[in-house]
């Protein structure tokens, strides 16, 4: 569900029109005009489909003007669709009724009359024709991206996706100035976060086969190929969180790749940006969590980078700290793991397959309104919310939870890298201590 | 050469029973004899008779559709519920990748094949295909291959990759087991067979059709089984380069689709669907000529619009070549290819419309008698609408980035292929069951048949709409809970309603077979020789054909021949008045006595399924073992050498008597 659900199903019959009131109409009521009034049948029929706000990726439910572009265009033609359907299957049934055997003489061997002949190519050629002209102008109007104000890279891997945002020339990231710290590149996965009205473009490709980035609520998909680069515009006017799933088969845990766009206000994603940026501290001495720290060095940052994090353990000279640089590269085949540093900021992990909230704590983010969705949502994990059932399942045995190839006896064609996360034999001491330091990178 | 010889005076009877006689020269070979057996297995081996052939392929692509439909049960339990433990997520790629496979490459394709096989010489007038053993080969390679292909189950586990099979997620390193190889090398196999049937029904239909059979008095059917055919033979060379590079990727370390190599994964996609497209008119266009078959003989009419049919097949065969791309919205070809097949799309839905809109007018003004195949024909008409009209939704190439790869293509092509080809071919198994074994089919459970098998298919495939709009991709192996939405279009509601569907359509074609064991017990009637009241060839020779066809090669005046033989308008002017003036018993029983007096027929071969045999062989050896290929080969060439060796005819020495009781004179022939 999405957070704004009421709006969704409302419909708004007007005295010489009638027409739904989606999300994005709610919130920009120049939609509302664009959408021409005719029939009621028209209304009731949209109307139907505008109660398809069931599922979080319904394609049915735009909140973006890219996605809105397509609605536009697919909505009178599903109409058409289901009129012509119907007068087929009405000449049908006329038939049907009217000319069964009722001991009705032998009918005419007639083989055909030219003037209905033609004029059943005639019609549909019309209204193929009427279909086709707007359809190319959206085609050329999606592709258009010269006014992009935001330029972020996306890069595809079994199963999970990269996000990367450069740094532009004048200093900024997407537009905006860090506060405090220097602008420097921010990598996330899982969760991609954009400023509400900006024109964003991803720039795609992929480390291994190829994946789809589809957002269904912001715009259509776009398959991510390597060694291509592909581009996407998203963009939303609506702050919230928008679902999304890998869809071009990617193998063994395609269906356990999925991920979400986040959309938040400008100065709340000015917030989360410094947030990125802040420098790393560690734990406490003598917690829970800063022996969580020396394990995640032992145990996870081959792979795993978290930035700032510095290993000065077996050395007393406080200025002899060794910055941990993860390698993944020699343990993964596509060649990538997933950036930790500020992992409770997001609220799922492992491809975005599973929630790091609890059931309650994440309809109070996923289904926030838009106005309060940015405090809710930059607040991360906290210890009360975690979902540490399913992380503590991960960190035990994590391709039993979600199918990878991490298996010795399948890698044989892989140099022994795996794909996927590899089952570490963690002890539940172990478990505790990194579930301590994890709760603490946001 | 079986030479079948009857003096001109001799009174003739129509006896289907009758074992057709056969007598032989008496030229021999040594070892390179010919096989005579007319009864028994070695006749179904060795024969290269196009209508046992047809059986055949019949029988084979009915066992591969159950096969087929248990994978997709298997499916649909997996799926019924959120976090589903059916089967692994391994198991369930392999799953979807053979329940297509098989479906499209070894049931749909085949079935037309075997009415193709069967029909094409009954429905021209001929006596055989013009080259019989290549027909033979062509079904035994059918045959091994889609068996090599099904050993991978047993040997590793199959192809994972889907059935489109996108680059580089085929290579070795992404999907490490042999599966892929099995596929790849299981379908150049069978396009193989496909091949050579595509040349030979092309070459029988050209210059094999009776007398006075224009070719605009060719039955629709056999016209759209020839559009078919080429498009099989330029859709299957573009499908087994990109199978051969793919072999050579996998089994020589070659880099076509490696990208570290500098490749580009789209070449697979571009080979893929150039093949991908035709290959959905090839499935579907036989189905359409069924229907055009029976819509007309059960509304006694003529097809509206024949030449309009005929040419509207003949441009779906042309214009399918130029809409591949719309399988690749989201590939990112960039805005201008999209567009212009986004719009070449949309032009193709015209001549298929024609066709819809042809049908029900064949319909309209007629006496519609509503037997089963004349159901499932009409049933047709309906889900193929359905299916052409979600078809236009994705046409719509921006609509289509929000569609493709989800649950909605699913429902689309459920539509198109179970609700056109599939039902197409029901009602091509009713309508010519007592053609091809002389009894009639149940009608009562052929309804029952019919009617779960229509409620199953849109319980299964008319929520997957819903599915998909609501964001469900295809190929997933488990859906959660979480995401799944909880209002009236939630994900978990349909699936449930979906996987139902998919048992209780299960359970349709199941009381297809059951059907066939009830009319053939004991004690069931025989079929009348025109239970249909048809218009074709075909119904102008006994059920089931003997041997030969057509005791007389029939002269043709008519595109209805048969139905015109049976009626004469003795209206005058615009008022028609149609009167039978001849039975179909009466007819047939005049082309006997007027049977042709030398009636040359092929004889049966061994080498067809040896040099068949050969080609799983030489895969296996591909996979496993270079001295297999060398063995294989070794056979090929001995089945080649023999086939080119072997006598035209079977030898004196193994002539079979004619069965006791024949009342035709059998003679020797030098």
């Amino acid at each position: 569900m999405n957070g704004h659900t009421n709006h969704d199903r409302t419909i708004w019959v007007g005295s010489h029109d009638a027409h739904t009131l989606d999300a994005v109409s709610a919130v920009n009521p120049r939609r509302r005009r664009r959408i021409p009034g005719i029939a009621a049948a028209v209304g009731a029929a949209i109307a139907l489909s505008a109660c398809a706000t069931d599922a979080p990726q319904d394609t049915w439910q735009p909140a973006g003007e890219n996605a809105q572009k397509i609605h536009d265009l697919q909505w009178p033609v599903f109409l058409t669709a289901g009129i012509v359907g119907v007068l087929v299957f009405g000449l049908l049934a006329v038939t049907v009724l009217r000319f069964r055997d009722k001991g009705q003489s032998m009918p005419e061997q007639t083989h055909g009359k030219p003037v209905i002949e033609y004029l059943f190519i005639a019609i549909p050629a019309v209204i193929l024709a009427a279909i086709a002209i707007p359809t190319v102008g959206v085609v050329m109007a999606l592709a258009d991206t010269d006014d992009t104000e935001c330029v972020i890279n996306v890069t595809g891997q079994q199963w999970w996706w990269e996000y990367d945002y450069e740094v532009e020339d004048d200093g900024t990231i997407c537009g905006f100035a860090p506060t405090a710290a220097e602008a420097a590149p921010i990598v996330t996965s899982g969760q991609l976060v954009i400023p509400a009205d900006t024109k964003v473009l991803l720039r795609g490709t992929s480390r291994d086969v190829i994946h789809s980035y589809w957002i269904p609520r912001l715009n259509g998909k776009r398959d991510m190929v390597p060694g291509r680069v592909h581009y996407l515009r998203l963009s939303s006017e609506t702050p919230g969180i928008y679902a999304g799933q890998c869809t071009e088969f990617c193998g063994l845990s395609h269906a356990n790749m999925r991920m979400e766009t986040i959309v938040l206000e400008p100065d709340h994603f000015q917030q989360w940006l410094d947030n990125e940026l802040e420098p790393y501290t560690s734990p406490e001495e003598g917690t829970l969590a800063a022996a969580g720290e020396s394990t995640f060095i032992t145990q996870c940052s081959r792979c795993h980078q978290v930035n700032g994090l510095v290993d000065d353990r077996g050395t007393d000279d406080p200025d002899d700290d060794t910055l941990v640089v993860s390698y993944p590269d020699q343990f993964v085949y596509s060649g990538a793991a997933p950036n930790l540093t500020n992992l409770m900021g997001r609220n799922t992990f492992a491809g975005a397959t599973f929630d790091l909230l609890t059931d309650e704590c994440r309809a109070d983010v996923w289904e926030a309104d838009p106005e309060v969705f940015g405090e809710r949502y930059l607040a991360g994990v906290t210890e009360d919310c975690l979902n540490e059932i399913e992380l503590r399942e991960w960190l035990r045995n994590s391709p039993a939870k979600k199918p990878m190839y991490a298996d010795a006896e399948m890698l044989t064609e892989t140099d022994g890298k795996t794909r996927g996360m590899p089952y570490l034999a963690l002890s539940e001491d172990q478990i505790d201590e990194l579930i301590a330091y994890l709760l603490e990178r946001k | 050469m079986a030479i079948i010889e009857r003096p001109t005076d001799t009174p003739a009877v129509v006896s289907p029973d009758a074992a057709p006689a056969v007598a032989t020269p008496a030229t021999s070979y040594g070892v390179f004899r010919r096989p005579v057996e007319t009864t028994g297995w070695k006749s179904w081996l060795f024969t290269i008779d196009h209508k046992k052939l047809g059986i055949m392929y019949g029988v084979v692509a009915m066992a591969f559709f159950v096969i087929g439909g248990i994978e997709a049960l298997l499916i649909r339990l997996q799926l019924a519920g959120p976090d589903g433990t059916v089967l692994s997520a391994d198991a369930y790629n392999q799953m979807f990748t053979m329940h297509a496979t098989t479906m499209v490459f070894l049931f749909v394709m085949p079935m037309a094949a075997a009415f193709a096989n069967y029909m094409v010489p009954l429905q021209i007038g001929a006596r055989d295909v013009a080259f019989p053993r290549i027909n033979a080969f062509g079904f035994w390679t059918f045959l091994f291959g889609g068996l090599f292909l099904n050993t991978s189950w047993i040997l590793g586990g199959a192809a994972d990759g889907g059935w489109f099979m996108y680059a580089p997620n085929s290579s070795v390193a992404f999907s490490p087991t042999n599966g892929v190889d099995f596929w790849a090398l299981g379908l150049q196999i069978t396009g193989i067979a496909s091949l050579t049937g595509a040349i030979n029904l092309i070459v029988t239909v050209i210059n094999m059709r009776a007398p006075g059979m224009s070719l605009m008095k060719v039955p629709i059917f056999t016209w759209m089984i020839m559009v078919v055919q080429f498009l099989l033979l330029f859709a299957i060379p573009v499908i087994t380069v990109a199978l051969f590079l793919l072999m050579f990727q996998r089994s020589f370390d070659a880099t076509f689709f490696s990208v570290e190599a500098g490749a580009d994964p789209l070449l697979w996609q571009h080979l893929f669907w150039i093949f991908g497209h035709p290959e959905v008119y090839i499935i579907v266009l036989p189905a359409f000529g069924i229907v055009s078959e029976v819509l007309p003989v059960f509304s006694k009419k003529p097809l509206f619009g024949y030449p309009l049919v005929v040419f509207s097949g003949a441009a779906i065969g042309f214009v399918g070549w130029g809409v591949w791309a719309h399988h690749m919205f989201a590939s990112g070809l960039g805005p201008i290819s999209v567009a212009v097949f986004s719009v070449a799309t949309m032009a193709i839905a015209i001549p298929t419309g024609v066709k819809i809109i042809n049908w029900v007018m064949t319909m309209w003004g007629g006496k519609l008698k509503f037997t089963v195949p004349m159901l499932y024909a009409v049933g047709v008409i309906v889900q193929f609408t359905i299916g052409g009209l979600s078809g236009v939704t994705h046409s719509v190439a921006p609509s289509d980035t929000q569609q493709t790869d989800t649950y909605y293509i699913v429902a689309h092509f459920h539509y198109v292929i179970f609700g056109g080809a599939v039902l197409g071919l029901f009602s091509g198994l009713y309508y010519w069951w007592p053609k091809m074994f002389g009894k009639m089919l149940n009608e009562r459970m052929g309804r029952w048949n019919f009617w779960l098998t229509i409620i199953g298919m849109n319980l299964t495939f008319g929520p997957m709409h819903v599915l998909g709009l609501q964001g469900q991709p295809r190929r997933m192996y488990v859906w959660t809970e979480n995401r799944a939405g909880d209002g009236f279009f939630n994900i978990g509601f349909w699936n449930l309603i979906a996987s139902i569907g998919a048992f209780v359509l299960a359970l349709g074609v199941l009381l297809f077979f059951v059907n066939i064991y009830v009319s053939h017990r004991k004690g069931t009637q025989k079929a009348p020789l025109d239970p249909w009241d048809a218009r074709s060839l075909e119904w102008i020779t006994t059920s089931p054909p003997k041997e030969h066809n057509f005791d007389r090669t029939p002269t043709v005046g008519h595109l209805d021949e048969f139905f015109h033989r049976k009626y004469e308008d003795r209206g005058e002017g615009d008022h028609h008045d149609y009167h039978q003036v001849a039975t179909a018993e009466e007819i047939i029983a005049e082309e006997e006595a007027k049977g042709d007096s030398h009636i040359h027929l092929p004889s049966p071969s061994y080498w067809p399924i040896l040099l068949s045999l050969a080609l799983p062989i030489m895969a296996y050896g591909v996979i496993y073992n270079i001295w297999l290929i060398v063995g294989g080969a070794a056979l090929a060439l001995l089945s080649m050498y023999g086939w080119g060796m072997e006598p035209h005819t079977a030898p004196d020495d193994d002539y079979d008597p004619p069965a006791a009781g024949t009342e035709l004179e059998v003679a020797a022939h030098g």
